[in-house]
């Protein structure tokens, strides 16, 4: 009878443990989907810029500076591999995006072309897209670097190899005060 | 309150409100058992049994039935593209993946979601609310629809429908049976203290309505619920503010009002004025707008 009783205890207690280990791996596999999800979704962007850029060069030839921020933005987020390098790159090239357009803005023919409200569109979608993103992958890591912390999982991050994760920061300072751009 | 404190009480009263469903179906086993004596347990499960099969094999192929009862179709990515857009951005924000998309025509605007769970989601609109609704606006009904695939409301909503169909079945073989021969078994049982008895009786004849209120009750608190999950997904309660704002001014309702899928649709089909607060299976319109601006002063 003893026996039967402290096999269960032992039993509930490896059950306990197996628990904590994979709460901690489930929610380092969220954050690295969550971070691949940022990555589509950058991707989709770097993709659109090409095809945005010859748009307005086509009714904009003078504004070469707005096409070669872009252009370097767009090349260093594209090359950019930690989470604040790809952060910066990200918030580079929203601003120059946002340059472009309000360049756009000058422009009544091409602001009126069939093309450029495709494409303007598209890049309304993105941006959500990449916002999105951009806050179920820090929602993911808040919810991690939370268990890594927190008491009981916090003694099982060492065993499962499971550290803090770095939050997705995007410096705009044009954030805090900007008027709001609708692309 | 914020998004995250709104979607803890509101998760909250629901656990509440089931528990209440699990004591009335106690209830009513316990008069049972002191009205007509133990011959009457067999009954239980036959009740529950009934209430199940029915319930849930609505609740499995929830996807497919409703789209019978709602004359929904399917549409593709090309047949939509902006709205499949807007979709996926809130799919992206909630981590759910893409539900099948469903287009209603009906002039009056509304939507509703469905599907035993997000892998079987289905989300669907009517052609009123695409043409009536903005962007922003569109979003918020978007992310509420998700709300409730992630908040498994089809789940929680077939739970509840099993218990009050199963009290309702109890409820009314037992009052039968007490119309026809119910004495016979009395007389065997005439030791049962009379207030216990008068009790029971009374039990008996309320259960169904009770059950019917908790039903209604559990599911205004999910949408209170999928109102806040919204939040919690675009961060925007704006967006579905206005969007209610738009369905509280628009008179049309869905011409479809079958009572049995009242409660998927994001604003009730049914006629406000004619269902009281107690029955209805939406919370007032504008208490949702205000739970909402209050949310909105937050930021």
């Amino acid at each position: 009878m003893k026996t039967i009783a402290v096999l269960g205890i032992i039993a509930l207690i490896v059950l306990f443990f197996i628990a904590q280990y994979n709460r901690l791996i489930r929610l380092n596999i969220s954050v690295d989907e969550a971070w691949a999800q940022i990555e589509v979704q950058l991707k989709r962007r770097a993709d659109l810029i090409p095809n945005l850029v010859e748009t307005v060069k086509g009714y904009a030839k003078h504004e070469q500076s707005t096409f070669d921020a872009v252009v370097t933005a767009r090349a260093k987020a594209t090359s950019a591999s930690s989470v604040a390098d790809v952060a910066a790159a990200d918030g580079m090239l929203t601003q120059a995006l946002r340059g472009l357009l309000a360049v756009a803005e000058a422009y009544p023919d091409l602001k009126a072309s069939a093309n450029f409200l495709s494409l303007q569109d598209e890049l309304a979608t993105t941006e959500n897209k990449v916002a999105f993103s951009r806050q179920f992958y820090n929602d993911n890591v808040r919810s991690l670097n939370t268990a890594v912390k927190t008491v009981p999982t916090n003694f099982f991050a060492g065993f499962a190899k499971v550290t803090e994760r770095e939050f997705y920061e995007v410096e705009d300072p044009q954030d805090r005060n900007a008027p709001k751009v609708n692309f | 309150m914020n998004f995250r404190s709104q979607q803890a009480a509101n998760k909250r009263k629901t656990v509440g409100l089931l528990v209440g469903m699990v004591v009335l179906v106690w209830l009513v086993v316990y008069a049972a058992l002191t009205y007509f004596g133990t011959t009457t347990v067999g009954i239980v499960p036959i009740a529950v049994g009934i209430a199940l099969v029915t319930v849930w094999g609505s609740y499995y192929g929830a996807d497919k039935l409703v789209i019978t009862m709602t004359g929904a179709k399917l549409i593709q990515e090309s047949d939509n593209p902006k709205l499949f857009n807007l979709i996926q951005e809130v799919t992206i924000a909630s981590g759910l993946p893409m539900p099948k998309v469903a287009i209603v025509i009906d002039n009056a605007p509304n939507a509703f979601a469905t599907g035993r769970n997000p892998e079987h989601a289905l989300i669907a609109f009517t052609t009123g609310i695409l043409d009536a609704m903005d962007r922003d606006q569109l979003q918020g009904v978007i992310a509420h629809e998700m709300a409730h695939v992630a908040n498994r409301d089809t789940l929680v909503s077939a739970v509840a429908a099993t218990t009050a169909g199963a009290i309702a079945i109890l409820s009314d073989i037992l009052t039968r049976m007490m119309w026809f021969g119910g004495g016979r078994d009395r007389s065997r049982n005439n030791n049962g203290n009379p207030i216990a008895l008068i009790f029971s009786l009374l039990i008996l004849i309320l259960a169904p309505l009770a059950a019917v209120l908790l039903k209604s009750a559990i599911s205004r608190k999910r949408e209170s619920l999928a109102d806040a999950t919204a939040v919690a997904f675009t961060r925007n309660p704006a967006g579905l503010r206005s969007a209610l704002e738009v369905l509280a001014s628009d008179s049309t309702v869905v011409r479809q009002k079958s009572t049995a899928v009242a409660h998927i649709w994001i604003e009730s089909p049914l006629d406000g004025k004619s269902v009281s607060k107690l029955f209805s299976t939406h919370p007032p319109i504008a208490e949702r707008i205000a739970v909402l601006k209050a949310m909105e002063s937050l930021n």
